[in-house]
């Protein structure tokens, strides 16, 4: 600092006039640093809220259908629509899954430039799939469900929890939530090198979803744990999960890149994600697991567990000798006659009255609650029928009778818990599923198992870690720019054996380098105001009779309050109104607000949104259609049992009737054929789903929120063309 | 995102504080003629004069600033919550206004709304605007040829080592892309970029 010291004195003169002028400017900067940090803020909030009301509004459409499921009759339509989803993959012989994953059909064509796999597999492999998936290279089917087999065969050996060491001073590298971001993990893979003898690595889980290339993560995660099978650990995630999967975009994304195979694949991947290890321990002192815990979480039950029988974290299981009454996987196609055992009241015969309490239950307790109820009977019912091991009590369960909707809990929290401030321990509402536990939970639990530390995921951080509860839970999130480029960096950690964590971050993006302060500030926000706004226009039927109530005097303008307290009871995502408004209320409705009140009507003239071109159809379904396309999408994703991506027109009539049941929504014969006939321009019968989408303007290639588009899905014209591709 | 009333307020990531932790507090003494020991501020004669528009808009802005859930904020943030409502108090003005906290206090006490608009009141009611010729004439000061440049090194010094010191990483973002490669910096286009964010 000698340099500068000197420098400060040649204006010894200036003295007082120098420090005034560097006090204006630091003034001015750090207001600006205020300001940037507040929108940053609520920035945040904005993608997070819908994040996780997505991820509610997935577990609430499940738990609708699993209503549907028990109250529908058997042969109906709407029940054989669905439930294809509930039924369980049960491995009954090895033999049978030997003939199901049997890739030796399948040729790899000349044509064929992507990788060859030989298996056992290599390390030379394993490497030259990363350089191929890094040169957008696809892998063949073939291999694909020949890899899938040989981590199968590896996953049932392991353990539900994982039990390693850093002896030999090897430090292992542990890496948070990926999503499909393929350019995060070869990022990580650069700066700290890829998994080896001496490089031992643990992925904690929601490998896929939502980014565009979940496949190959999987692809890359899977050979390196066969090539290394004491160095690469895996945990799993929430979004292991294929009922999640539906919702978030791995299933798409599957099925349009393998557009033979992929119901297999997909298939095959359930069981796979229901083999992956729940946990992992490190040096007995330090816990790794994807979302968290609660205050009955106990590892020794942890341990016992067939985890293998929740195939979707989101499902109660059923109990044992029901399910080896099923048939075996091969007859999918009986759609109906397996359900019998479901059945609660053979006398029903049409749907009771829904009500909307039922389903949407805000937690997966309170539905476990109502299915405890339904269990009971289901035995009952059961205890009539022959099956093939009889009525008896399950012999599988540990002598202390754990009961299964308790096992069930211990996995579910474990999967989708995130932590608080406050102590205690509260159902997870946000999420609908796991709960929230609080400094106190933590300081018991890690006594009560000797621990030191938990590491866990499943929450974006800007950093990519946080610390929390006393530095006694750290929180890594690897997927940078998550929710839109330059919103958040990602990390990952290494411990050593002194088990000091040791934290790197990175983001995937040289373009964020090169943007100015001025820049990077306004990009994420834009792009989050232009969802907001998406959001608002979509529920304007409710907003508009909200600002009514509070517009007595019918003048079609509401107070700046009202305004705020209005819309916050109409979306429930605790943002803050006030503040946003100037991004929000804009354009002609922003002008006219003298006495800072604000025209709601015109307001909803400047957010409409521009373009759709269904002019002729009803204005209100419109709305329910935007609002609800994400529910709609994945319904068809469900109804589409064949994963063609075409359904008939009449299981498109028996969407739209699951919909309005669901929904509480009059939706007319008429609405329906009006829409029908907009969609089925070749009027052969089928409707194309993503041309539905499409034409509606209900997506939107730039927001990758809601539904994790991969960028391989072209238009339906280029689909046709794939189809006949041997290639894949 | 838990509603704030609720028991859990999931936590966004402070970015800011960690850094102003470091850079912040900086009741080091400056080489310049400040005043020593100011006498703390009496907050509780301070009649509130916002109006209630204003008064929900600062409480909900307060709000947002609340990442543990209690309804109040640390002292360590009531600078930063002036600053995003568009205050402009230095930190040596908020340190005497909470009664010169020591760097303890200012991370472990903490302050509900209403003990944060009377604070508020006092800021806004001695105002430290600044407009453009302002800063020009603060930068004027360095630029000792007189020709619409200061030197960017210089720049960084004096940011660094005077006033209420910035770090490293601040001056790097303040400065991004305002050198040329003579690594000067045109004064007035700088403040007019500055006062155009």
């Amino acid at each position: 600092m000698g340099c500068g010291v000197s420098k400060s004195n040649q204006f010894h003169k200036n003295a007082g006039k120098a420090i005034k002028s560097a006090v204006l400017i630091q003034r001015w900067y750090r207001q600006f640093v205020a300001r940037k940090e507040m929108r940053r803020r609520y920035t945040w909030h904005i993608f997070q809220s819908i994040e996780y009301s997505g991820e509610q509004a997935q577990i609430k459409l499940y738990n609708f259908l699993g209503y549907l499921m028990d109250n529908f009759t058997p042969a109906s339509n709407e029940r054989n629509l669905i439930s294809h989803i509930f039924r369980d993959n049960e491995v009954c012989r090895d033999a049978e899954w030997e003939r199901y994953f049997c890739y030796k059909n399948i040729e790899v064509p000349d044509l064929y430039s992507g990788p060859h796999l030989t298996f056992p597999l290599t390390v030379e492999q394993a490497v030259g799939l990363v350089e191929a998936f890094r040169n957008k290279k696809q892998l063949h089917s073939r291999y694909v469900l020949q890899l899938l087999l040989e981590t199968w065969k590896q996953l049932r050996l392991l353990p539900n929890i994982n039990r390693i060491s850093t002896c030999h001073s090897k430090e292992i590298t542990i890496c948070g939530d990926l999503h499909g971001q393929l350019e995060d993990l070869l990022l990580i893979f650069y700066k700290n090198d890829m998994p080896s003898l001496e490089k031992p690595y643990l992925f904690n889980g929601d490998f896929v979803d939502r980014g565009k290339d979940s496949i190959e993560i999987l692809i890359i995660l899977f050979s390196f744990l066969l090539v290394y099978p004491s160095e690469v650990y895996l945990n799993r995630g929430n979004h292991e999960d294929h009922i999640v999967n539906l919702r978030y975009g791995f299933t798409k994304e599957v099925l349009s890149k393998y557009r033979l195979h992929g119901k297999r694949i997909l298939k095959l991947l359930q069981k796979i994600f229901s083999w992956l290890p729940l946990a992992t321990v490190i040096d007995q002192k330090v816990l790794v697991i994807h979302g968290g815990i609660s205050n009955t979480t106990d590892l020794s039950v942890l341990a016992r567990v067939d985890r293998h029988n929740y195939n979707s974290a989101l499902r109660p299981p059923k109990k044992r000798h029901q399910r080896e009454a099923e048939e075996s996987i091969d007859s999918d196609e009986e759609a109906g006659s397996t359900n019998k055992v479901l059945q609660r009241r053979p006398s029903l015969t049409s749907p009771r009255t829904l009500t909307r309490n039922c389903f949407q239950n805000r937690s997966l307790q309170d539905f476990s609650d109502r299915l405890k109820a339904n269990t009971v009977e289901e035995v009952e019912v059961h205890e009539g029928l022959p099956g093939p091991f009889g009525p008896e009590n399950d012999t599988s369960q540990s002598c202390e009778s754990i009961s299964s909707e308790d096992e069930w809990k211990q996995i579910l929290d474990l999967l989708w818990s995130d932590p608080m401030a406050q102590d205690g321990c509260v159902p997870n509402e946000v999420r609908g599923g796991g709960c929230y536990w609080g400094p106190d939970v933590t300081e018991d639990f890690l006594n009560r198992h000797n621990l030191q530390l938990i590491i866990r995921s499943h929450e974006c951080k800007q950093e990519g870690y946080e610390f929390c509860h006393n530095r006694k839970v750290l929180t890594l999130f690897s997927a940078s720019n998550y929710y839109d480029v330059g919103s958040n960096r990602g990390a990952y950690v290494k411990l050593g054996p002194d088990l000091v964590p040791y934290l790197v971050q990175y983001q995937a993006s040289s373009m964020i380098r090169e943007l100015s302060v001025r820049q990077s500030a306004g990009r994420s926000e834009r792009s989050a105001n232009k969802v907001l706004r998406e959001q608002l226009f979509a529920h304007k039927s409710d907003l508009i009779c909200a600002f009514k109530k509070l517009d007595s005097e019918n003048k079609g303008r509401v107070s700046l309050a009202n305004w705020a307290s209005a819309v916050e009871s109409v979306m429930h995502l605790g943002l803050p109104w006030r503040i946003m408004r100037s991004q929000l209320v804009t354009g002609r409705s922003a002008d006219s607000s003298i006495d800072n009140s604000i025209d709601y009507y015109e307001w909803f003239n400047e957010l409409a949104i521009k373009g759709a071109n269904a002019d002729h159809i009803d204005q209100s379904l419109l709305e329910t259609l935007y609002r609800h396309r994400s529910t709609l999408e994945t319904i068809f994703r469900i109804v589409d049992t064949d994963n063609s991506g075409f359904i008939t027109m009449e299981d498109f009539r028996q969407t739209w009737k699951l919909l309005s049941v669901y929904l509480k929504m009059e939706i007319t014969e008429d609405a329906i054929s009006d829409l029908a006939v907009t969609i089925d321009s070749n009027q052969d019968g089928s409707i194309d789903i993503e041309e539905f989408m499409e034409a509606f303007r209900l997506t939107d290639k730039k927001s990758r929120l809601e539904r994790g588009r991969s960028m391989f899905m072209g238009t339906a014209t280029d689909l046709t063309k794939l189809e006949g591709d041997p290639h894949i | 995102m838990a509603p704030k009333k609720d028991v859990k307020a999931p936590a966004a990531v402070k970015k800011a504080e960690p850094a102003k932790a470091a850079a912040a507090p900086a009741p080091a003494p400056e080489p310049a003629p400040a005043p020593a020991a100011p006498a703390a501020v009496d907050l509780t004669a301070v009649k509130i004069e916002f109006a209630a528009d204003v008064i929900d808009d600062y409480r909900e802005s307060f709000g947002l600033f609340d990442r543990v859930g209690d309804s109040k904020v640390a002292y360590i943030q009531i600078a930063d919550i002036m600053r995003a409502l568009g205050q402009n108090p230095t930190n040596k003005e908020v340190a005497k206004m909470l009664g010169n906290p020591t760097p303890e206090d200012m991370t472990s006490k903490r302050v509900e709304f209403e003990g944060f608009l009377p604070m508020m009141q006092t800021v806004v009611n001695n105002p430290n605007k600044a407009v453009y010729e302002d800063y020009v004439e603060g930068l004027r000061v360095f630029d000792k040829e007189g020709n619409g440049t200061v030197m960017g090194a210089e720049l960084r010094i004096v940011l660094s080592t005077l006033g209420e010191k910035m770090t490293e990483i601040e001056i790097d973002a303040l400065m991004t892309g305002q050198e040329d490669e003579n690594g000067c910096v045109n004064y007035e286009a700088f403040v007019k970029h500055i006062m155009s964010v």
